[in-house]
């Protein structure tokens, strides 16, 4: 068993987990990551709901905890070339030119934010006052470039009116991606709140068509948001178009109230939402594992053994198997590294 | 203050449009009419065999008195008063005209009629036993057979497939103020049957940022205008516009554009559409008589357009003196000659 | 195929005169300053002038009308080179086309109805449900499948913006199949104000279509008699006989001598200068007013005319026409109005 060695190809929330509980069986990983820095996009939300925790800090315990620990290897800047499949484990070749024997793979890839410029009634890209929601976190960090104020990026004055639009890339055919992106209304409403508690005097308004803010505490924290002042209009954007001095006019109905309104923002964040990484098909090529017609990996039963994949040996967790909160990413790592334990044990008994 | 263009990123704009392109054929164009702009602009219609005979094309339109053009019937489909089969054998019968000439690209100059071949195309793609159906009862009805035709495409988008051609070898002036030299200032007013209907398949730049006629003013010395109603309509309307009591309701949609595109101090308005043409020219007239707000600028077509870059005759060509916004005013600006003494131009109305 | 010469100025016309043709006008009609009120397209014509006309049509029978039609039409002179015909630009519009287009469409019913399967189709949906037409109906049935009520249709909607209408409203009573809503909503006002832009149809996220389920709505308003129960839906008479009145006499829809100046004042006083010069205009710019030949406002050869009469009867167009005839009938009668009183009445109600 101490020869047995499992990769875990990203170096995100999940593959981290996944390596820390592994790491506590006494399994070694390897963690493989493709960008240089561990951390995946967590290490950009400075809070994270429900409880607005600093997700930094989360990052970074995770990553010192990984980095201290002996049985964990790192490798960052990679990403795997080529796979052969032996009797009971794979080698693996990656563009560093490393290779690597594991028993198991857990596959913790993560996600795409929707690129915003394919949805081009948005504007995004073409008036600077539009923005998407990862940027909007750049905004909101305290520590980021403008300390924490919003700021229109046209002029540089302070952006007092927000519009915060929902579903951008997500629960349409027309562009490709039929499927809700699950979080964005939980992130959106996060966002939506922070910019109140940042300054009272700005307006939020949410353009959005249901709200789904359905894990535990979520549902409150809509209700606060609505408590301190946050405006939810019931309707999905139709354009967005600019004035001459940059605000930026944005079109809805309100359904609710049943007529047509038009506003004008400051600032537009496009609540983008997601899709599986971008390596998605490759790496299910090179594993001969499936993806849905939604591009996410298919696990072998996906209630019984969601972590299962066709392929013996794969496994799979967090965002790349469906998106989820953070915390459901975390309870995956963990309980991936569980099934492969028992997977590992299984194949050492044989 | 800062030109309105700095709001606009361009080449993002462009990453936008080129995902929507389409086919646009080199030649062998089977050449269709419009009610509205026959009606109204026949300049415009006249224009256009001229065009094509300058870039040397082979075009032709009905070749015997039994196939006489005959409108596609859209504008009666769209009012409502022509079930969809009626429709379908009409355009059927077009189709059957074009290929007794060989000819397998159908050009119009209207853009409902464009909006009504490309719906008519549609249809049969998603009814699978409708072109039999109607094959047969064309036969039935006058002895004629159809295919659908390969391409199905907007004079515009012929016009923008030679824009270059008609710029560097045939036109005699530009889109720019001849005094100093800056780019004129182009609203492109695109039909919505032309954008909105079938964007992916049909459109040259999509719904959301339409190139064919930006492209065109562009590259003829222009620079387009984005201001936020630029996708709305007209307001035509079909039956709005054409039974009296309903045009309060395109009056205010041309109102609406108006006062979005004024800030962006616009030199003139292109369109494509016919119907657009009409009622944005015309309905500034009645804006004035009953708001007081004074837009007036000018609104030409497309092939206007082209015939005053070429330095065809404004008037006995062009036609433009029986516009409702005076178009002299851009003529100055660009610094084409007219006579508007000559007699018969009647500009003994007030301008 | 080559084109040996230019066409664009020639467009050779089918007939042209000959050397023998003689260059007397035989306009038929000689007092074109006094023409009697079945010539007139007046909406505000006095009861006694009602009267005068209506016996004077009433008093023709079908034979007569339509040979005294076609003979004052057909009527030729040589102008510029090509045969006009100058009494088109009398006939257009007139109660007097009305009644012949009556009398000729019934006889042209009669003459081919058989069994056209077209015909039959809506002759039976009229026996139907309005449920079973929109599940049924070619158009309708394409135009919904699933709606979740976004609003984004309405969102830019131009008659939404004026107007006490609501397309996704509309689309949802039509996913709600209810029989009486639906009958409730063919006979109100509300299908009536759409612009038939398509900007809905460009936007929804499921690909829905309440662009085609309009006009599909419309259409089945008229074949079930609904429409004479709303201001806007009885104007589909004068519709009928504009655009129908076009294009069975002259195969277009407008035309050229329709947009007067009089019934036009909002095109402004340089559109009179048009109004006047029109003839002058279209012969200089190289069109055929009322002419031979084929461009604007050319006049259609008769053998063009009878092969798309065909297609029209063929595609059920005639039978909608005279339904609408109908409904206007019985409308009149209730009302104590002759059938042109009628006319005149919905052209101008709004």
């Amino acid at each position: 068993m101490s020869q047995q060695r499992v990769l875990i190809v990203g170096g995100g929330v999940t593959g981290l987990r996944a390596a820390l509980t592994l790491d506590d069986f006494g399994i070694k990983t390897t963690i493989l990551e493709k960008t240089s820095q561990l951390g995946g996009k967590v290490t950009g939300y400075s809070k994270v709901f429900p409880d607005f925790r600093d997700g930094k800090k989360i990052v970074c315990d995770l990553v010192d905890a990984v980095s201290n620990s002996a049985g964990i290897e790192i490798i960052t800047e990679s990403t795997i070339n080529d796979v052969q499949k032996r009797s009971g484990h794979y080698a693996m070749t990656f563009t560093n030119d490393d290779v690597v024997d594991a028993s198991a793979v857990i596959l913790a890839c993560g996600f795409e934010t929707f690129d915003a410029t394919k949805q081009g009634e948005y504007g995004y890209g073409v008036y600077p006052n539009v923005i998407t929601s990862v940027e909007l976190e750049n905004f909101l960090d305290h520590q980021g470039p403008t300390k924490g104020k919003l700021l229109r990026p046209i002029d540089g004055n302070p952006a007092k009116r927000i519009a915060i639009i929902f579903c951008v890339g997500s629960r349409n055919k027309r562009i490709g991606n039929p499927y809700c992106s699950r979080i964005c209304c939980s992130y959106s409403t996060k966002q939506a709140i922070e910019i109140k508690e940042l300054d009272t005097e700005t307006s939020v308004t949410c353009f959005y068509m249901d709200i789904r803010t359905y894990g535990r505490g979520f549902e409150e924290m809509y209700q606060y948001a609505q408590d301190i002042g946050v405006k939810y209009i019931r309707g999905r954007v139709s354009e967005c178009s600019s004035l001459p001095n940059g605000d930026i006019q944005v079109r809805a109905e309100n359904t609710l109230l049943g007529r047509p309104v038009q506003g004008t923002f400051d600032l537009v964040s496009l609540s983008v939402g997601m899709t599986p990484c971008k390596d998605a098909g490759k790496i299910s090529q090179l594993f001969e594992i499936k993806q849905g017609h939604d591009g996410f990996f298919v696990a072998a039963d996906e209630d019984i053994h969601p972590h299962s994949t066709t392929a013996e040996g794969v496994f799979i967790a967090g965002s790349v198997t469906g998106l989820k909160p953070i915390r459901d990413c975390l309870l995956d790592g963990a309980s991936v590294a569980g099934e492969v334990a028992s997977y590992l044990r299984k194949l050492n008994n044989k | 203050m800062n030109l309105p263009m700095d709001v606009f990123n361009h080449e993002q704009r462009e990453s936008i449009w080129k995902r929507y392109v389409k086919e646009i054929p080199d030649n062998n164009y089977f050449l269709t009419l419009s009610c509205i702009l026959g009606a109204l602009y026949p300049g415009s219609e006249s224009m256009v065999p001229k065009v094509y005979d300058l870039l040397g094309l082979d075009w032709n339109t009905n070749p015997s008195a039994r196939s006489g053009w005959t409108c596609c019937s859209g504008i009666a489909y769209h009012g409502d008063i022509m079930p969809i089969e009626a429709t379908l054998l009409t355009v059927a019968r077009l189709w059957s005209i074009a290929q007794e000439l060989g000819l397998d690209s159908v050009t119009m100059s209207c853009v409902t009629s464009f909006g009504i071949h490309c719906e008519c195309k549609d249809l049969y793609e998603q009814e699978p036993g409708l072109k039999d159906k109607v094959d047969r009862l064309l036969r039935d009805s006058c002895g004629r057979k159809f295919e659908i035709p390969k391409y199905i495409n907007h004079i515009s988008d012929i016009y923008y497939h030679y824009r270059q051609e008609l710029k560097n070898n045939h036109m005699k002036f530009q889109l720019l103020e001849e005094k100093t030299g800056r780019p004129l200032r182009v609203v492109d007013h695109v039909g919505c049957h032309y954008s909105k209907l079938f964007p992916e398949e049909h459109s040259l730049g999509g719904t959301d940022y339409c190139e064919v006629l930006s492209g065109m003013a562009q590259a003829w010395g222009g620079s387009s205008i984005d201001y936020p109603e630029r996708r709305h309509c007209c307001g035509m309307g079909f039956r709005q516009c054409m039974i009296s009591p309903n045009r309060g309701g395109t009056m205010s949609s041309v109102l609406k554009k108006m006062r979005s595109m004024a800030p962006f101090e616009p030199d003139l308005i292109v369109t494509n559409c016919p119907g657009c043409e009409v009622f944005l020219d015309k309905e500034q007239w009645a804006i004035y008589e009953v708001t007081g707000e004074k837009y007036f600028i000018p609104v030409i077509t497309y092939q206007e357009l082209a015939g005053l870059l070429l330095g065809w005759d404004p008037y006995e060509t062009v036609g433009i003196q029986f516009h409702t916004v005076p178009v002299e005013p851009l003529l100055d600006k660009i610094g084409i000659p007219y006579d508007a003494n000559s007699p018969w131009v009647n500009c003994s109305v007030p301008r | 195929m080559k084109k040996t010469e230019s066409k664009s100025q020639v467009c050779p016309p089918s007939d042209k005169p000959t050397e023998n043709d003689s260059n007397e006008s035989i306009n038929l009609i000689e007092d074109v300053k006094n023409l009697p009120p079945w010539f007139q397209r007046d909406f505000n014509l006095s009861k006694k002038d009602q009267e005068l006309l209506r016996g004077y049509l009433d008093n023709l029978d079908d034979e007569e009308i339509i040979n005294l039609y076609y003979q004052l039409r057909e009527a030729k002179e040589i102008r510029n080179d090509r045969y006009f015909y100058p009494n088109m630009q009398i006939l257009f519009g007139t109660p007097f086309e009305r009644e012949k287009d009556r009398r000729e469409q019934r006889i042209w019913a009669e003459k081919y109805e058989a069994e056209n399967e077209v015909i039959q189709w809506y002759k039976d949906a009229r026996e139907k449900s309005c449920v079973w037409w929109v599940e049924n109906h070619i158009i309708a049935r394409h135009c919904l499948n699933s709606c979740m009520s976004c609003g984004a249709c309405s969102a830019l909607c131009p008659a939404a913006e004026f107007f006490d209408y609501n397309p996704r409203i509309i689309m949802e009573t039509v996913q709600e199949k209810d029989e009486q809503l639906l009958v409730d909503l063919l006979k109100s006002d509300t299908i009536w104000y759409c612009y038939q832009c398509g900007s809905c149809k460009a936007k929804c996220p499921r690909k829905n279509n309440p662009f085609g389920m309009i006009t599909s709505l419309r259409q089945l308003s008229q074949i079930k008699g609904y429409h004479v129960h709303s201001i806007r839906g009885r104007q589909q008479y004068a519709a009928r006989h504009f655009w129908g009145g076009n294009l069975w006499n002259r195969a277009c829809t407008l035309y050229f001598r329709n947009v007067e100046s009089e019934t036009h004042k909002d095109f402004g006083p340089r559109f009179e200068a048009y109004d006047k010069a029109r003839d002058d205009f279209f012969t200089r710019v190289g069109a055929c007013p009322d002419s031979e030949g084929v461009l604007s406002g050319r006049k259609v050869h008769p053998e063009t005319l009878d092969e798309v009469r065909k297609l029209w009867q063929m595609g059920g167009a005639l039978y909608m026409w005279e339904l609408i005839e109908e409904a206007a009938k019985n409308q009149a009668q209730e009302w104590g109005m002759t059938i042109d009183e009628y006319h005149d009445k919905v052209s101008r109600e709004g």
